[in-house]
């Protein structure tokens, strides 16, 4: 095979220890004694003989454009870093409010998955469709394309074995005529061909025509598969699918071979079928069943929105309501229509929205009423009560005068009714605390002197019972929003409780804040208590020793109303106790009401005793505001003093 | 003299009782059942002194107690027995001075008597200020820039104590100590509600006071 490609020389500067000669074969033109065979095969790249002269100013050239070429590359990539970096956090931005919004609306929800199932279906359809017509229309075209080339083919043969020419042109000029007639008559071409001597064979004399093939084509496109197929077969007739150009483009096509004969040469015959009108229809078919699809898809996306819509509105109208009623509204109501699911849901809600509210009044106006009986019997009771108590002091006052059993009688009304009353004022205090009544009256007070006043007024009992009352503090002064009255009542009881079940033995106040509380503990070193004591020490009328119970005095609601107290302020009042070793009683308040307590700044389990056995009682009960219940705490040694301000609180 | 006691209550055994007590200590008991006809007998008794009980028959006690007020600077003691927040409150907003809580003792009772009945009007000629306002102790008079202001006898009294030390802060128990005349444990608002009332009589803005100042988590002060 004859080549143009030229002989290489070699460059005139440096590597001159290399074989001077190129590759392939030497051409007629090539110079000195081309024994190009021997050129090794890796520098087959054909090149112009000037560029390879310049080639030190190649390089530099290249070595320039390589540089410019990175630089180019590194902006390029920098610009692209910046540009995701700056897209980046809104690309994130959008795909969150995308996974937000599929996470919290089931309208978006429903939408996207009928959406991506649509198109999903859509697109199984439209290939199986598409296909099935591409194969139709096909098969259809290849039929024609065989009875047409049967025909034609026939009609070459029988005018070439009719033929009655010898001399060359003659024979050229029927070749051509024939093989022009078989693209058709007309304006439009029908079919191309392609007419090649069969190779292999002996070349008769009088073989003037070697091949002929319509305008742009050679025999390159006739698939090679086909021509074996043809060049080995007999008489049969063989297609394939092909390739052709036709002006810039290429088409697809099916080629038909046959074999012919002519004045004893055997030529191949290819029909070339152009299959440009057949995937036009395609084209226009595949773009009306995608529209078509699109189309529907659209319109599933909107049908599946509607009836979602219909479906969901509704209850997120019910949601919206009852947000309201849980805020209080508890004359809202939803909008019904209709008789169908969504407006029985509605009925239904409503219903149960008006029986919640009915249920609700109901309770307020119980709640109403008790109070109202709480007050009148308050009111009707104290008037007589009053009576009777002034009479008995007049009676008490003049008891010296009275023979000795009438003096006994006197003083027996005086402290029998000074009892009825305080159970009185304390069952009454109790019951507005079950009404709800019990009101929060809270102003900012040094809690100093609220003790102060608690420890002069209780002076006088603690002068009875012998016991000394001592203070331990840092502070001097700590500001804490209280209703000081109901603190003071609390301080109180705990500290008369103290004084009662202290035996003598002195009774310490701590009092000490951190930063969001302040905390108040009263510790005895009387007889104490034990752990089933301690678990019910702010139960109601709960004495922890019935046999003396009605001797010392007191209603047995004191501490109930204590925890009733604390309650209200949100804070803790928790008991711990000993047997033979005391107790301790410590209140926590928030410095401010809506603030919250993390940690008492008192211990609750003074550490100043010594436990006669490593077996000790040691108990604590903790009441929470949340948990009127008792819950048991165990204990934890310590070896610093109760006073300190300690961090260690218990959260009940 | 004896003090005249005027004692409004419609429970007969209870007034009874108190007018025992009353004549006891050496006072002189007047006695009305219906709140419809304390203003008549309160005009015709002259009284030094009304004991009034807040739930009445016929009218209100805090509506008693707010015609009477209409006339009189006379104390009025309310016998209250709701010691609920808002009736005290608002029997103290209606002009009481103070109140009793039932049950009381005859002792507590007398002694609030005796408190608001204090001979406290021998004064020494003295005359103090607090920011514009004028008071002149001896003559019972309060002006500020020439106007005089109306004060009940524990709203002055209120106001003189005060400006007589002008450099410290009372708490309300020491205020409850001095002005009312409490040795222990009183209810401290009385002293909020009375110094309401008295910054709404000589106040220029009783929402931001200049001469009854609140010293935070203490107590109050006059103005300078």
């Amino acid at each position: 095979m004859v080549s143009d490609i030229k002989q290489v020389p070699e460059s005139p500067a440096g590597e001159t220890g290399k074989p001077d000669e190129a590759l392939g074969a030497a051409g007629p033109d090539a110079e000195g004694a081309g024994t190009g065979s021997l050129a090794p095969p890796s520098t087959a790249e054909p090149t112009q003989p000037q560029q390879v002269r310049n080639l030190p100013w190649l390089l530099s050239r290249a070595r320039i454009w390589t540089r410019r070429g990175l630089i180019l590359v590194l902006r390029v990539s920098r610009l692209v870093t910046i540009g995701v970096r700056q897209i980046k956090p809104g690309l994130r931005f959008l795909w969150r409010s995308i996974l937000r919004r599929w996470r919290r609306s089931m309208e978006f929800r429903t939408v996207l998955t009928t959406l991506l199932l649509a198109v999903t279906s859509f697109a199984i359809v439209g290939a199986y469709l598409s296909n099935q017509i591409a194969n139709n229309l096909f098969q259809e075209r290849l039929a024609q394309a065989e009875s047409e080339s049967r025909y034609n083919v026939k009609q070459v043969q029988d005018t070439f074995d009719g033929a009655q020419v010898t001399d060359q042109s003659s024979v050229i000029t029927l070749v051509y005529d024939t093989l022009t007639a078989v693209e058709g008559r007309g304006s439009v071409i029908q079919r191309r061909y392609v007419f090649e001597a069969a190779p292999e064979q002996t070349k008769p004399r009088n073989r003037w025509v070697e091949s002929r093939a319509s305008d742009q084509l050679t025999i390159r496109v006739i698939p090679p598969d086909l021509r074996k197929a043809v060049q080995e077969g007999g008489k049969q007739q063989f297609w394939a699918p092909t390739q052709f150009p036709v002006g810039n483009e290429d088409r697809p096509g099916i080629a038909v071979g046959n074999k012919v004969t002519f004045n004893g040469t055997v030529y191949e015959l290819y029909l070339i079928y152009d299959l440009n009108t057949a995937q036009q229809t395609l084209d226009e078919i595949q773009n009306v069943l995608w529209a078509g699809g699109a189309a529907l898809v659209l319109m599933i996306g909107a049908i599946a929105w509607y009836v979602t819509r219909n479906v969901v509105s509704p209850v997120s109208h019910a949601a919206v309501v009852s947000e309201k009623l849980a805020a209080g509204q508890l004359q809202e109501r939803m909008v019904v229509k209709g008789e169908d699911e969504v407006a029985r849901l509605g009925a239904s809600f409503n219903h149960m929205a008006a029986s919640l509210q009915e249920q609700i009044t109901q309770l307020a106006t119980l709640s109403q009423m008790q109070q109202r009986f709480v007050s009148d019997v308050s009111h009707e009771l104290r008037t007589p009560l009053t009576t009777v108590r002034m009479a008995a002091e007049v009676l008490f006052d003049a008891r010296d005068d009275f023979d000795p059993m009438n003096k006994r009688s006197a003083e027996l009304l005086y402290y029998q009714v000074e009892r009825f009353q305080s159970l009185l004022s304390d069952l009454l205090e109790i019951s507005r605390f079950d009404a709800g009544a019990a009101v929060l009256d809270a102003e900012p007070q040094d809690i100093f002197q609220v003790v102060a006043h608690v420890v002069e007024g209780a002076a006088p009992v603690a002068e009875e019972y012998g016991s000394e009352v001592r203070l331990n503090a840092r502070q001097k002064s700590i500001v804490v929003e209280m209703d000081s009255r109901r603190i003071e009542r609390i301080l109180r009881n705990l500290l008369l409780n103290a004084l009662e079940h202290g035996e003598g033995k002195p009774v310490h106040i701590s009092v000490a804040a951190n930063h969001d509380a302040v905390a108040v503990s009263v510790r005895d070193h009387g007889i104490g208590m034990s752990q089933a004591e301690a678990a019910r020490v702010f139960d109601r009328f709960w004495r922890a020793d019935p046999a003396r119970a009605r001797t010392t005095g007191g209603s047995g609601l004191g501490l109930s109303i204590a925890a009733e107290d604390t309650k209200l302020h949100n804070g803790w009042l928790q008991a711990w106790g000993s047997k033979g070793a005391g107790s301790n009683f410590r209140l926590t308040l928030p410095l401010r009401q809506g603030g919250s307590i993390v940690k008492s700044p008192l211990l609750l389990e003074p550490a100043d005793i010594d436990f006669p056995g490593a077996t000790s009682e040691r108990h604590v009960l903790v009441l929470g505001t949340d948990n009127t219940g008792t819950a048991l705490e165990s204990p934890s040694g310590s070896g610093e003093p109760a006073a300190q301000d300690h961090e260690q609180g218990e959260k009940p | 003299m004896k003090a005249r006691i005027l004692v409004v209550d419609d429970d007969e055994a209870l007034a009874e009782m108190i007018g025992i007590v009353l004549r006891n200590d050496g006072f002189e008991p007047v006695f009305c059942a219906d709140g419809g006809q304390a203003l008549e007998v309160f005009r015709s008794s002259k009284p030094d002194l009304v004991l009034l009980d807040l739930m009445l028959p016929g009218s209100d006690g805090i509506e008693v107690c707010r015609q009477i007020r209409g006339e009189s600077d006379v104390p009025i003691v309310m016998l209250t027995a709701k010691s609920d927040t808002s009736d005290v409150v608002r029997g103290l907003e209606s002009g009481a001075d103070d109140y009793v809580p039932k049950p009381f003792k005859p002792a507590e009772l007398v002694a609030r008597v005796r408190a608001r009945l204090r001979p406290g009007d021998q004064k020494a000629p003295e005359t103090l200020r607090i920011a514009d306002v004028t008071i002149d102790v001896a003559g019972h008079l309060v002006t500020r820039g020439g106007d005089r202001i109306s004060l009940t006898p524990l709203e002055f009294d209120l106001l003189v104590a005060l400006a007589r030390k002008p450099w410290q802060v009372f708490t309300r128990e020491l205020l409850l100590e001095q002005v009312w005349g409490y040795r222990h444990a009183a209810d401290t608002r009385l002293v909020n509600v009375h110094v309401q009332r008295l910054r709404s009589k000589i106040e220029r803005d009783p929402e931001a006071p200049e001469v009854v100042l609140t010293v935070r988590g203490v107590g109050y002060k006059a103005g300078s």
